[in-house]
């Protein structure tokens, strides 16, 4: 899954820190999400779009063709 | 400047339960010591010993729970570390004392003291929450 989270942090001007604070979790998790190491259920990926003012399509993208009709 | 979905981990739990854990460790370690302390001596009858013997019980309980509360505190992302964690300890634990007790078998060794699997336990949680922290890095 790939994510816009860093771009929409500096477009808001936001710090790691901030964003973590605003959504209630840690800055590691942050860190994690931003470098595609770690997908987010989708309770946190619904808060982070919030944050942002976005719906979650906006924030995340689904790269996996294998579910894709043929 | 920005709005906060949630409350901070403060604001959700102002007794600083952080300072609280490390009171209960420290008095609890003390309490386990002299257990063992009192264990050793020749004194003491039977029952004083079961005394003895269950005396850490109840501030060890008190620490589960500190730790369950904390653990239940965690993000999503932390607790996916910490079980990682757990699951590495947990799995190096059984292959230390399965070749623990080879060794033992061999008569290389002398039979394992139960109280150091617990420390085979923390240096492996130890060993593994860095192994997991640095793959989510």
């Amino acid at each position: 899954m790939k994510t816009r989270l860093r771009v929409l942090r500096a477009e808001k001007e936001w710090t790691q820190a901030q964003l973590a604070e605003v959504v209630g979790v840690s800055r590691q998790a942050i860190i994690a999400i931003e470098n595609g190491k770690y997908d987010p259920a989708l309770p946190l990926a619904f808060k982070l779009a919030r944050a942002f003012g976005k719906n979650v399509e906006e924030v995340f993208v689904w790269e996996d063709d294998s579910l894709q009709e043929k | 400047m920005h709005e906060r979905l949630i409350p901070t981990a403060t604001e959700r739990s102002p007794s600083h339960p952080a300072r609280i854990f490390w009171v209960v460790l420290v008095v609890g370690t003390a309490i386990d010591i002299a257990a063992g302390w009192l264990l050793r001596q020749p004194d003491y009858g039977p029952h004083a010993r079961i005394i003895f013997a269950v005396l850490p019980i109840p501030l060890n309980l008190v620490l589960v729970a500190l730790i369950v509360r904390r653990i239940r505190q965690l993000d999503e992302f932390l607790r996916h570390v910490h079980l990682e964690a757990v699951a590495i300890a947990f799995l190096l634990t059984g292959v230390a004392v399965f070749v623990y007790g080879y060794l033992q078998q061999a008569l290389v060794v002398h039979p394992l003291n139960f109280g150091i699997v617990w420390i085979f336990m923390v240096v492996f949680y130890g060993i593994g929450y860095l192994i997991a922290a640095r793959h989510y890095r």
